[in-house]
């Protein structure tokens, strides 16, 4: 190894093999930990006293549960197919962004999960969406979007959580080597597989981790389509729309390129790693952000042109939710997810972390407030004028929403602390390619 | 250094995956015969009743009428249990004074009624009519067994969904007609029916699964 790479592997190993890490840490774990704790509260209480405790009623039986899951969704894809793409092109940037891009996408899955799950309103009994031989003597109903929605979570739970172990696997042996208690050893060691750096082993674990990377590539698009035809199979006038599986999927792409982003920039600061996730790396990004960005934009444009061309009833659907009693969504939605990313045509802010973080979150933001007017004001007027009325989210709503982002932290900082952030053997990989050039 | 693992810690791991894997199906077939056994549904379990009423005594040795007591299983949904003046009006000659009737006649005095455990109990969300059975030909034995040996009332059905739409799919052989529905031990289920009847239900079947049918 030659001293430079020998350099990498100490900067991105110490983090996870360090006894101490710094107050900063701690106080954000305490803080998403405690994020955590209102999950939990929110959770028990709703399994309790049911799904009454939202804001949810007729015509709006799908609120903040939808609207969090089709955002966390979203991320999840956004991320999970952006890591694969660079796996798979082999693609220099994979080097920086790989890991906590598919650490991202994994712990999205796990928070998107948790809203299908307790919207069922008996929550204990999930797994009567999950085909068995049930003594109620009847399968579940393939055409209902409950049982889309387990199949599309469990399928994406695993090939998430394959990808991003299947990647950590030399770099799980490598801190087995430089572990420094003998538990340390043995606990990195038997996640590591026995891993020996063979040729053999290299072989295999490169075909592994392309082949996971390949089925993310259908896996993504479907599932995000599934999402969206949640929407679309009802009958719904502004639901009821082809073009909703593709806004899905771009807006759901630039969600999750901009929480990469968001990530990467905070990395970069917070464990000194400018060297791995160069400039070069975050203005790559930033363009990424940007064009996804505009595509979205052209989404946009693409809706309106599509209700102008459609019949009375979803023109007038989609005209209420841009300009009806929740036009403000849709606006916010807007500034968020499509002008305030143009900051990105400009280098400096590319690669200033202020701008990352601020474009990061707003890409976010932007992209909730999308879901939020889609499947708030997309029911607003309803066939039925008799049910026309608005929903809030109660606080017990909002609680799940807030733990929900505790748990991403609260995973995503665990995560930094315990294992590599950043691959350690493709920036190893890498270095030898160009000291070989 | 020594070795962090012995030369058998491969095997041992791929072992621990067959074990795993085996575990999973093993607890899958524990589950599934589990989930069929009758004591999982209380299938032969009484309830503890305030007074030790007894249908073999009162259905069966003295052979009253089911709807004596459960008199409104012809018309409604809930069968109905008797109120004390039901009891009374055989108990005021009868077993007068026995201590084991006291909640009877307290029940009769206060106008309050007796509080019975129920041993049939379905989910909130089954909505079932007797009335709809017994007057179609279920019989009352056909869902309760024979009650007119029973020392103490217990289920002999699991009344799970499965166990309903055994019937649901193919009500026919089940069926009697309407004259013994409230016979016991009658043999055999399914005949005797008019011929319109039968093709009625061959036809009726797919009404009678859908969910909402139960479901409501």
């Amino acid at each position: 190894m030659s001293s430079e790479a020998q350099a990498v592997t100490n900067t991105v190993a110490d983090v996870p093999l360090s006894r101490r890490f710094g107050w900063i840490w701690w106080v954000a774990l305490l803080a998403s930990g405690a994020l955590v704790l209102l999950l939990g509260y929110t959770l028990i209480s709703v399994a309790i006293l049911g799904v009454g405790v939202w804001g949810v009623n007729i015509p709006f039986v799908w609120g903040f549960d939808l609207i969090n899951y089709a955002w966390w969704i979203g991320i999840a894809n956004g991320a999970s197919l952006f890591a694969a793409i660079l796996v798979l092109r082999r693609h220099d940037l994979r080097t920086a962004v790989n890991r906590f891009a598919e650490g991202v996408a994994f712990f999205a899955v796990i928070c998107a999960g948790i809203f299908p799950i307790v919207h069922l309103g008996r929550p204990w009994l999930f797994y009567w969406v999950f085909p068995y031989p049930a003594t109620f003597q009847v399968w579940p109903q393939f055409r209902s979007t409950l049982t889309w929605d387990f199949w599309a979570i469990s399928t994406h739970a695993i090939v998430t959580s394959l990808l991003w172990y299947v990647g950590l696997i030399p770099d799980l042996a490598t801190l087995r080597d430089r572990a420094r208690t003998r538990a340390g050893k043995r606990l990195y060691g038997v996640f590591a597989l026995g891993w020996r750096g063979s040729v053999r082993d290299w072989a295999y674990h490169q075909r592994a981790y392309r082949l996971v990377a390949i089925l993310v590539l259908p896996l993504i698009l479907i599932m995000q389509s599934t999402v969206a035809f949640e929407f679309a199979v009802t009958l719904v006038p502004d639901w009821h729309e082809t073009r909703q599986p593709l806004h899905f999927v771009a807006t759901g792409l630039a969600q999750g390129l901009s929480i990469v982003l968001l990530v990467a920039v905070l990395l970069r600061w917070g464990l000194r790693l400018g060297r791995y996730i160069d400039d070069e790396d975050v203005d790559l990004l930033g363009r990424l952000v940007l064009a996804s960005a505009l595509v979205s934009g052209y989404l946009y444009l693409d809706e309106i042109a599509s209700a102008l061309l459609a019949e009375p009833v979803p023109q007038e659907a989609t005209f209420n939710r841009i300009t009806g009693d929740y036009a403000g969504l849709y606006w916010t939605s807007i500034v968020y997810s499509i002008l305030i990313p143009q900051l990105l045509w400009l280098k400096a802010a590319r690669r200033s972390t202020v701008a990352g973080i601020f474009v990061g979150i707003s890409i976010g933001v932007g992209v909730w407030f999308d879901r939020f007017s889609i499947i708030v004001g997309g029911l607003q007027t309803d066939y039925l004028p008799s049910v026309w009325r608005t929903y809030a989210p109660t606080l017990p709503e909002t609680g799940l929403f807030l733990g929900t982002l505790g748990l991403f932290a609260a995973l995503l900082l665990l995560f930094v602390r315990f294992l590599p952030v950043v691959s350690m053997f493709e920036t190893r990989h890498d270095e030898h390619e160009e000291a070989s050039s | 250094m020594a070795q962090l693992f012995t030369p058998a810690a491969t095997t041992l791991f791929r072992v621990a995956i067959v074990l795993m894997g085996l575990g999973v199906v093993a607890a899958g077939a524990m589950a599934y015969v589990w989930a069929r056994s009758g004591s999982t549904w209380n299938v032969g379990k009484p309830a503890p009743q305030p007074v030790p009423f007894r249908h073999d005594l009162h259905s069966g040795s003295l052979g009253i009428d089911c709807r004596y007591c459960h008199s409104t299983v012809e018309r409604v949904a809930d069968a109905g249990m008797p109120s004390a003046q039901t009891c009374m009006s055989c108990h005021s000659q009868v077993w007068v004074g026995a201590s084991v009737l006291e909640p009877v006649r307290s029940s009769f005095d206060l106008g309050q009624p007796i509080t019975w455990a129920s041993v049939h109990r379905l989910p909130d969300y089954a909505y079932f009519h007797h009335a709809a059975h017994v007057t179609k030909g279920v019989a009352c034995e056909t869902c309760h067994g024979r009650v007119d040996q029973m020392t103490k009332t217990i289920k002999t059905q699991t009344m799970s969904m499965g166990w309903c739409l055994d019937c649901h799919r193919d009500p026919v052989p089940h069926l009697r007609p309407r004259e013994a529905v409230f016979a016991t031990g009658y043999e055999p289920h399914g005949q005797g029916l008019p011929e319109d009847v039968r093709m009625f239900y061959q036809e009726a079947s797919r009404r009678l699964t859908s969910c909402n049918t139960c479901h409501r």
